[in-house]
């Protein structure tokens, strides 16, 4: 396959003997290259298949400089070169290959196809290397799978694409994203680094980048190789590079279009398994009634014998059916009629199918010394809940000049995104969401009142519940707005021949801005007439500076050294603004402004806060290989965090890590079955810091509605202090200790690749803030640093390419497992509540020996058959024939030994254990891809499995909580005296013991298999237009599940405590999250 | 590049990172103070300690601190009526589930537990801030001796003392094995076990009689006074059993203290600022309305569900509806003294007490200043109508009416969710009323028939003076029993022969005059049990009331353990060292 190439400047790869020789001479060349200063050439060429077809992208880079370009859409490239030197080329899905160009003025290289990124040049933090001589544990998204998917944000498309990596998101347009890294590691705040052209960010959205600039992304999986980002890295890193044309001169500009336009639709909605007839639902009614032995309420159907639909539901007396109102009397918002509806579907209402375009344009190119990238990109995603919309318009500009021994250039990015209609997931509880609402709706409530206007579930029976479109209505001026600018400037300079000196400053700055309305509802049982509106406004500005040397050197003809040494500080802060007016004079959406004369001046309301942190760093680190057998790399990080306790802020973090390339070893150097075998072993320490700023000293506070008091009864309030939040002087860094055992194997000559990595990584001086009891009051608890967690796992990824004919077709799998224990929580208790989801409790423990975020509850084992059955339990609030059971648990220890033996014959909160964890046993991504000719096909299989999901909306379409609507087939499969075998305890509304105990019935499995993204692609032949590609795709297509709810997928609720994000303690709940999407799309790539 | 040009840039390069990182190591940059907070050393002073003392009071009436229930009311709704014979939880059946569990006593549900735990933080936070106070006040003394005069300091640490006491009492009655928590304390998962609450309690009121003033400072009605501590001494002992103690406490109060009953009853649950701190008033949660707080979250916060529903002018919700028993109980003689004294069938009645039924009805007249019902003039809101009531076949027909503003009063919130049952209508924790009832209970258990007797007629008397009347504007909300504008009830209030004949008469005839002035005012359950006849009273109200309202059929039965509350679970486990929970939870929970 290197028939164009002269042999000994293939630098591995070798197969047998040959290429050990060629290898040592290859070493040798190098050795020479990289001590003589020698003459600069431009060089040309042309990078290829086998087949003749361009390699377009390819990373073309001059060795032991930063020199580098990319070929341009026909494959050619050119670069300015030391005429000794050696071109590297890589590029993703082909194997590397580094070439000498030996005076050369032409060098046209054939690249072969590989399974994986072994080979490709990887960025890991402040500087580049080869994939082989990576010791840590570090995987590359497959960009090609990535982008398949149209999510608004990246980090939803990276579920499934990297093991060890897990994203769980919500179908909501622009929601946000929860990407854990091998696990969970602390009680809050999860979330990985970012790394974004070299400038860090701690983003959970990542709207604002537009996924078709990204040219790779690299996850740093364990501490060997993420502790050169020392401080916050506790979490992983994930190092996003955006496209650069590399200078050295790529010619003219290209101009590149790429498009796609879609529609959504919800992956299944409830009026698949809801009650949608109001007949139907006056039948589970009447016998929940009945069999309470109560009379059946007849204000809305009538004799319950012979229900009829009313002719309205409100007014309504609360006695009988209402049949007749005169409707001369309606007037808004007042007197308010609302005819009854034979069935509702409020689904429908709500949910339909949302459009989706992406339009990006690009400017790439360069000359000898400079080279440059203009992007724009504008995303439009309409929700599939009525008036829910995501925009966003981005514009990238990289750019890159070289002068004599300088490189400068930027990489920065500007976005705007608007996010239309405030409904997305939940904020608090179930029934807050449009979801929620829509389960909250009986069928018999029309849609609107004869006046137009909308109507609710007014009347006695009917809950109090809101409208989903009508809150999805009022909603949908509700706008916010980000406007971000995110990038860096950067100069390089070569001091000398391997000595280079970087300064990167780093600039974030985010601006918000968020409208809401608030409507009057007079049409609820608790009607409102007061409406509002609040402004709320929000600045972030960080600024990081970095200052790297980097010297590369080789030492006789097999020992390759790297050092790095660098310096780095950062600052942040924000300002936060709020305000609002209620009592509207107009809800004309023009005077929507917080202004005296618009509202009730007396209600107009305004507060601000802020936070400010800063950061500064030292580290180093030194990569030591000989003769790529044995490899030895460590490093040395200082952290100082303004956060922490001014004689603790400075943390420490080691790391190093040791690789055997065993395919060099004499044993293994014949195989010819195995190409490379690699043993990695590493161990690091990495940091925490993110907890709010000011948490080291007590602070204290005010506010009207808490501290304040009219102590003169004159209706006056007087100021009152109290302490809002206990400080604690000696906070430190978190530390999170890892371990990584890792084989890379590639064997079927080059066909097949593994990798996999075992790994143990503990968290050490957790900072959270265990809850204080109640006599302590409610100031903030103290954020210590005490509890200790551990996850273990495994990363495997494993991939295979083939040929049918003239065609390749490729296969990849990769599968993540991990296991997180809590060790240790705060030195007192053993274990700590998560935050509350359901109406009735604690859904969530969170206790040393079990995982994060376990659910918590009574155990049921079935229904009580019978009054004997109730008789010989234990005692139990509520027992009852057909009632949820719930297991006694041995809570007795008679012998003193310390572990329980005895039951106590009674049900209460001692009987509560786990019934659940949200964490899967197994998560994997298939990625399968076929080209033949001018097609080519692209399929993505994920799955996770062994996750439960904790079904709070069980507690609405099951239990009936707050009058909803239940489930269909509650109808066919409720307990009775004849059906003891059922799904559902029996319908009975005296019974608020079943559902209203939090217990393993609201536990469910959450394992799923659901085919991802599908696409098939097409070449226009050149003849007709030129390098030009069409496709059509499909994502969510199906899904395979047990699970029934809604959509197994679920997003971490949005939540927070005192001292951080605590999301990973509320995971797998399903509390009414917009469900995914099934998305069709038809895409355009062109260029020109 | 010649090599002058080399060198001045490798010296450039060095320099750069030189500043870089003499800039940066220098210990200032990471030094960020908190944003937007006070810290303890701003707070030492004068102002400082009085800020902290007033957060202390405002935690009287904090159910919006504690979360989305209703469990720490300043009126105890839900612990002293719902639980007891003169209330139901009310609105509809799906609403507020966790009140319904408390109402059917199953207080051991994850449900009720939620709202138990609000009524215990509620109570805590009032202890913490009142410790807050004398902690900081103790600092700045030392820090700063003059900065805050001799009778200021008394009065701070007095205040601070009595509201010590009053929010451990609040848990006491809850609960009363409590931990007491005082300003040096810093382990808050102390036990309960062996704690005498009430012996702290009564040291902290007696260190803070000797402490305040006999009149508020700067003359702020909220504030407590040397009398407002005794009185409550007085209630502490009679509470806990110690009616001789009570008894010359509560006495010294009578004779020697600033209080005195309201001239009529309009006057005792009033939104009219004039009328608000009347003589009568010991202890009241000061609400306030459009005191340029957003949400209204000063006003009568805890009450807000306790308003007629939506066809009323109110809109919102319906909860805490009064019993068919307790509107029973209001029934009279021929001669006007109560029914349940001399007539066993007195709560026979089971349809609906409309004006229409009980126009001829010999009544007594603070029914009607305590319970809406359907065409009875409602303050100076018009006639009580069906359609305020939310589900009649579920909480009955009738409405809650004492901590209802009036119209005309203007004390309505402008702002707030459903503002319209909002108002800065005073809620009162202590009356004298009250005092003077438990006084008289003291008499009794004494023997001093006649001094109870007086007292029962003397509450009696004020009963008699106005009744609810056309309510058409301020003027005639209160009109003179007899007036000829009154078409609804024949209301009379006829005096007990003094001295009562005997103890057991006596006993009856005070614990009967107790429930009709102090209805639905959060007391009930709290007396049924210090009586000690707790199980059988609401044993036998649910025999007979769970045919009226089915709902009350799925109640479980009032057992001995019911007569504490179950501390709850939360903290129980928060108590936890070393896997044992220092908090005891209480018999049978």
């Amino acid at each position: 396959m290197h028939s164009l190439l002269p042999s000994p400047y293939l630098i591995r790869k070798g197969r047998g003997h040959l290429a050990r020789v060629v290898g040592s001479t290859l070493m040798l060349t190098l050795l020479l290259c990289g001590t003589a200063v020698g003459q600069q050439a431009r060089v040309s060429g042309f990078v290829s298949t086998a087949d003749g077809t361009p390699v377009a992208g390819a990373i073309v880079g001059v060795q032991k400089t930063s020199v580098r370009t990319t070929t341009d859409v026909a494959g050619r490239y050119s670069v300015t070169v030391p005429t000794d030197g050696v071109l590297v080329f890589s590029a993703i899905g082909f194997r590397a290959l580094a070439v000498g160009v030996s005076g050369r003025t032409t060098v046209d290289v054939i690249m072969e196809r590989a399974v994986a990124v072994l080979d490709e040049i990887i960025v890991t933090g402040y500087t580049e290397q080869r994939r082989a001589d990576v010791t840590g544990a570090v995987s590359s998204a497959d960009m090609g799978s990535v982008n398949k998917e149209s999510s608004t944000s990246v980090l939803q498309r990276l579920d499934g694409a990297v093991s060890g990596v897990t994203v769980e998101a919500s179908g909501s347009p622009g929601s946000r994203t929860t990407v854990r890294v091998r696990g969970v590691g602390s009680f809050q705040n999860n979330d990985p680094l970012y790394i974004i052209d070299g400038t860090p960010t701690e983003d959970t959205y990542l709207n604002w980048l537009n996924p078709n600039d990204i040219q790779s992304i690299q996850v740093l999986k364990d501490a060997s190789a993420a502790s050169i980002y020392g401080s916050r890295a506790s979490n992983g890193v994930v190092i996003i590079e955006t496209k650069k044309t590399g200078r050295g001169g790529a010619g003219g500009p290209v101009l590149s279009i790429d498009s796609r336009l879609g529609v959504s639709s919800p992956v299944r909605g409830y009026d698949d398994f809801l009650i949608l007839d109001a007949l139907e639902y006056q039948e589970i009614v009447k016998r929940s009634y009945e069999n309470a032995g109560l009379p059946v309420p007849e204000n809305i159907y009538g004799d319950p014998d012979n229900p009829t639909i009313p002719a309205y539901i409100w007014p309504n007396n609360g006695v009988s059916q209402t049949t007749a109102v005169d409707e001369a009397s309606y007037s808004f918002p007042n007197s308010l009629i609302m005819p009854g509806s034979p069935g509702t579907n409020w689904w429908d209402a709500v949910f339909g199918r949302g459009l989706v375009s992406d339009v990006n344009l690009g400017l790439a190119g360069g000359g000898v010394a400079h080279a440059y990238n203009v992007s724009f990109n504008y995303l439009n995603q309409d929700g599939t809940s009525a008036f829910n919309r995501f925009q966003r318009a981005s514009l990238r500009v990289n750019t890159e000049f070289e002068r004599g021994r300088f490189t400068v250039g930027e990489n920065v990015a500007v976005s705007q995104e608007q996010y239309f209609g405030g409904m997305g997931d939940p904020g608090g509880y179930a029934e807050d969401g449009i979801m929620g609402k829509n389960i909250l709706m009986q069928p018999v409530v029309p849609v609107y009142d004869i006046g137009g206007n909308f109507a609710a579930g007014k009347a006695v029976g009917l809950g109090n519940q809101a409208n989903p479109l009508k809150a999805a209505w009022a909603n949908k001026d509700d706008l916010g707005k980000n406007l971000k600018v995110f990038g860096n400037a950067f100069a390089g300079f070569r001091l000398m021949d391997g000595l280079q000196v970087q300064t990167r400053l780093g600039f974030n700055r985010l601006e918000q801005e968020q409208h809401a309305y608030n409507p009057i509802s007079p049409e609820l049982s608790e009607p409102s007439f007061s409406d509002g509106i609040t402004e709320n406004y929000y600045t972030f500005t960080e600024w990081s500076w970095a200052n790297t040397l980097l010297y590369a050197r080789q030492l006789g003809d097999r020992h390759n050294f790297n050092v790095l040494l660098g310096q780095a500080a950062s600052a942040n802060e924000f300002r936060a603004n709020g305000s609002g007016i209620n009592n509207l004079l107009t809800t004309d959406i023009n005077a929507r402004y917080i202004q005296d004369a618009i509202g009730d001046a007396a209600s107009k309301n305004v507060s601000s806060s802020g936070g400010k942190g800063a950061i500064l760093s030292y580290f180093g680190k030194v990569d030591y290989n000989f003769a790529e057998r044995y490899y030895l790399s460590a490093t040395l990080r200082r952290d100082g965090s303004s956060r922490l306790g001014p004689d603790s802020r400075w943390g420490t973090f080691p790391a190093f890590s040791f690789g055997w390339r065993l395919s060099k070893e004499g044993f293994l150097a014949q195989s010819q079955f195995f190409t490379n075998v690699m043993l990695r072993f590493g161990y690091g320490v990495t940091g925490n810091q993110a907890i709010p700023a000011g948490r080291i000293v007590s602070q204290f506070g005010g506010d009207r509605g808490d501290t304040y008091y009219d102590v003169g009864g004159s209706n006056t309030i007087a100021a009152g202090y109290r302490q809002t939040s206990l400080g604690n002087p000696d906070l430190k860094w978190e530390e999170n200790r890892s371990t990584n055992l890792g084989l890379d194997l590639e064997f079927l000559g080059g066909a097949a690749n593994l990798v996999l990595d075992v790994y143990q990584r503990s968290t050490d001086n957790l900072l959270f803030d265990p809850q204080t009891p109640g006599t302590a009051g409610i100031a903030a608890p103290p954020i210590v640093n005490v509890g200790e967690m551990k996850n273990r796992g495994i990363d495997l990824s494993l991939g295979y390419t083939g040929t049918i004919g003239s065609g390749n077709w490729r296969v990849s799998f990769n599968g993540s497992h991990y296991r997180n224990e809590i060790v240790r929580i705060d030195g007192v208790q053993d274990f700590f509540y998560g935050p509350v989801a359901t109406r009735f409790g604690n859904q969530v423990i969170n206790q040393v020996g079990h995982p994060i975020g376990s659910f918590y509850g009574l155990e049921a084992d079935g229904f009580f058959e019978d009054d004997a059955a109730v008789t010989d339990h234990a005692t139990q609030d509520g027992a009852a024939p057909g009632r949820l059971r719930f297991v006694d648990q041995l809570t007795v220890d008679t012998d003193d030994d310390g572990v329980p033996d005895e039951v106590d014959g009674v049900i209460n909160a001692d009987d509560r254990v786990i019934v659940g964890s949200p964490h899967p046993d197994f998560t994997a991504g298939l990625d399968m891809s076929l080209e033949i000719g001018a097609f080519d096909f692209f399929a993505t299989v994920f799955g996770s499995f062994g996750n439960d999901i904790w079904d709070v909306q069980k507690e609405f379409y099951v239990f009936r909580n707050f009058s909803t609507n239940v489930r269909r087939d509650l109808l066919t499969d409720s307990w009775t005296p004849e059906n003891t075998d059922a799904k559902y305890p029996r319908l009975d509304v005296n019974d608020t013991f079943s559902g209203q105990q939090l217990s393993s019935y609201y536990v469910e499995d959450g394992s799923y298999v659901r085919l991802r993204t599908l696409q098939i692609g097409y070449r226009i032949p050149d003849k007709w237009i030129p390098n030009t590609r069409v496709y059509v795709q499909a994502e969510n297509l199906f899904t395979l599940t047990g699970y029934s709810g809604l959509d197994p997928t679920l997003p971490a609720a949005n939540i927070f405590g005192a001292a951080g994000d605590i999301r990973d303690q509320y995971r797998g709940v399903d509390r009414g999250s917009y469900p995914s999407n099934k998305t069709l799309s038809f895409g355009v790539s062109t260029r020109f | 590049m010649n090599a002058r040009n080399r060198s001045r840039l490798l010296r450039g390069t060095a320099c750069l990172i030189l500043v870089a990182g003499a800039t940066y190591a220098c210990s200032d940059f990471l030094d960020t103070p908190p944003q937007g907070a006070l810290d303890e050393q701003t707070l030492a002073n004068k102002a400082g300690v009085e800020g902290t003392l007033i957060a202390a009071y405002r935690a009287l009436d904090w159910n919006n601190g504690v979360g989305g229930g209703w469990g720490n009311s300043a009126s105890n709704w839900v612990w002293g009526s719902v639980t007891s014979d003169d209330a139901y939880k009310g609105s509809e059946a799906s609403d507020q589930p966790a009140a319904t569990d408390i109402e059917l006593y199953n207080w051991s549900t994850g449900n009720a537990d939620t709202y138990l735990n609000e009524k215990w933080r509620g109570s805590y936070e009032g202890v913490v801030r009142a410790n807050a106070t004398i902690r900081l006040l103790n600092k700045v003394v030392e820090e700063k001796p003059a900065e805050i005069s001799e009778a200021d300091q008394d009065g701070i640490r007095g205040e601070a003392l009595f509201l010590r006491a009053h929010y451990h009492f609040e848990a006491w009655q809850m609960w009363a094995n409590i931990p007491y928590y005082t300003e040096d304390d810093t382990d808050f998962r102390e036990t309960n076990v062996g704690v005498d609450a009430v012996a702290n309690i009564l040291s902290d009121l007696d260190e803070a009689i000797g402490l305040l003033p006999a009149t508020p400072r700067y003359g702020e009605v909220g504030r407590a006074t040397s009398w407002t501590a005794k009185a409550f001494k007085g209630r502490v002992q009679v509470s806990s059993g110690d009616y001789a103690g009570g008894l010359t406490t509560l006495a010294e109060v009578r004779s020697g203290g600033p209080y005195a009953l309201e001239q009529d009853f309009s006057r005792v649950w009033t939104g009219f600022a004039d009328f608000s701190n009347g003589s009568e008033t010991i202890l009241a949660y000061q609400a306030s309305s459009n005191d340029g707080e957003p949400n209204g979250n000063n006003a009568n916060y805890g009450e807000r569900l306790n308003f007629p529903h939506s066809g009323s002018p109110f809109g919102c919700c319906g909860f805490h509806q009064p019993t068919q028993n307790m509107v029973n109980f209001f029934q009279v003689d021929d001669d006007g003294l109560p029914l349940s004294v001399t007539d066993p069938n007195w709560n026979a009645r089971d349809d609906n007490l409309d004006a229409a039924a009980s126009a001829t009805m010999r009544l007594d007249p603070r029914l009607d200043w305590t319970v809406g019902r359907d065409g009875v003039p409602f303050k100076d809101w018009g006639p009580h109508a069906a359609a305020w009531i939310r589900s009649p076949s579920y909480g009955g027909p009738y409405s809650a009416k004492k901590a209802i503003y009036e119209s005309s009063s203007g004390a309505v919130s402008n702002v707030g969710w459903v503002n319209t049952q909002l108002s800065s209508m005073n809620i009162h924790i202590y009356r004298y009323a009250d005092a003077l009832l438990l006084l008289a209970e003291a008499n009794v258990e004494a023997g001093s028939l006649a001094d109870a007797c007086t007292i029962v007629n003397e509450i009696r008397t004020r009963a008699g003076v106005a009744a609810q009347g056309p309510g058409t504007g301020a003027a005639d909300i209160a009109v003179p029993i007899d007036d000829a504008s009154i078409t609804w009830a024949d209301y009379e209030i006829g005096l007990y022969p003094c001295p009562f004949a005997n103890q057991d008469y006596a006993r009856t005839a005070v614990r009967t005059e107790r429930r009709l002035e102090l209805a639905m005012e959060g007391h009930r359950f709290f007396d049924l049990r210090r009586w000690g006849i707790a199980e059988q009273v609401i044993n036998a109200y649910l025999a007979v009331e769970a045919g009226r309202r089915s709902f009350l059929s799925a109640a479980a039965p009032y057992a001995a353990r019911h007569n504490l509350y179950p501390i709850p679970i939360i903290q129980l486990e928060l108590s936890q060292v070393e896997g044992v929970n220092r908090l005891q939870q209480n018999t049978g929970w």
